[in-house]
């Protein structure tokens, strides 16, 4: 079955590019489109405000400066993608970062879902609270999980 | 990703001699300026007490969490302070603190930063988790805790 739509969420940060450099070189073997998601996390934001260690103003600073580090790093994506010749599109989403990647994935009829490591589980509870956790299981397509940085360096520089 | 994992047993001071906020959140920066890498620890302070005027940190329970966003620190540093005498935070509920939990992250750590404080909020939920860390005998038995909570 060819792979024509691929999804990824990132989070922003160093860990993400990885991601993001994996995802970019599988999009151009395949020759697919490569759509990433950034997910404004505002059930962290509302649980903060619930448990009052927010105050509004501040929690709407945060909400704003979310947005802005996500959009940055979207367009920071679609410059690498674009330099290896991918089709890109970039989506800012706001709300449950699984439900969010999840209704995107179907959405979008995606065939593929590259994700970056998951992080060690301390608690059988994270199994069921940790997002990534929630993504990997509830991914209506086939996921990849990216391992080994330097292996994935090696590969975009190549492309 | 884990709170024990940031929390270094130098970043714990087991009996903040300050008395008032303003002294604790600079007694607690100044131990931690040691310990993490923080370029101007005035800058920080001024942050922190900023984040003060706008409401106060201090959440109920006995307990607080000064917490700023600020260019002054690369990455992300938390720090613990416990007074027996307890301060005055202006907390929520009236209440004196004996328990400050210090946060503060570069701009461009800010979903591990909400992430660690969300998770923070949960812990202390625990009242257990509270108890314990106000008869913790040292530094490590703090971190301990940590990570004994954490793993449930």
């Amino acid at each position: 079955m060819p792979i024509k739509n691929i999804l990824v969420p990132l989070a922003g940060g160093p860990p993400s590019l990885i991601t993001a450099k994996y995802a970019i070189y599988v999009a151009k073997t395949m020759a697919a489109k490569l759509t990433v998601v950034y997910v404004v996390n505002e059930n962290v934001l509302q649980e903060l405000l619930k448990s009052r260690i927010f105050v509004e103003i501040e929690a709407r600073v945060y909400d704003r400066d979310l947005e802005e580090q996500g959009r940055l790093f979207l367009e920071r994506v679609k410059k690498m993608a674009e330099s290896k010749g991918v089709e890109f599109e970039g989506v800012l989403l706001r709300g449950v970062v699984h439900d969010e990647v999840i209704n995107k994935a179907r959405q979008i009829n995606a065939d593929l879902l590259v994700m970056g490591e998951l992080k060690e589980l301390l608690s059988r509870k994270e199994v069921f609270c940790d997002e990534g956790e929630r993504i990997f299981r509830e991914s209506p397509c086939a996921v990849v999980v990216v391992k080994n940085p330097p292996e994935v360096e090696r590969l975009y520089k190549e492309l | 990703m884990k709170i024990s994992d940031y929390l270094r047993a130098d970043c714990c001071i087991m009996d903040v001699k300050a008395t008032s906020m303003e002294g604790a959140i600079r007694e607690i920066v100044l131990v931690m300026g040691k310990a993490a890498k923080i370029a101007d620890t005035d800058k920080f302070i001024s942050d922190l007490l900023e984040r003060e005027r706008l409401g106060s940190t201090g959440i109920g329970n006995n307990v607080a969490i000064p917490h700023s966003p600020t260019d002054s620190i690369e990455g992300f540093a938390i720090a613990f302070g416990r007074s027996s005498t307890g301060i005055d935070f202006r907390s929520l509920d009236g209440e004196n603190v004996n328990l400050i939990f210090l946060m503060g992250t570069n701009p461009q750590e800010l979903n591990l930063y909400l992430k660690l404080l969300a998770k923070l909020s949960k812990l202390l939920i625990e009242q257990s988790f509270r108890r314990e860390l106000l008869s913790a005998v040292n530094a490590q038995q703090v971190i301990d805790i940590f990570r004994k909570y954490e793993a449930e």
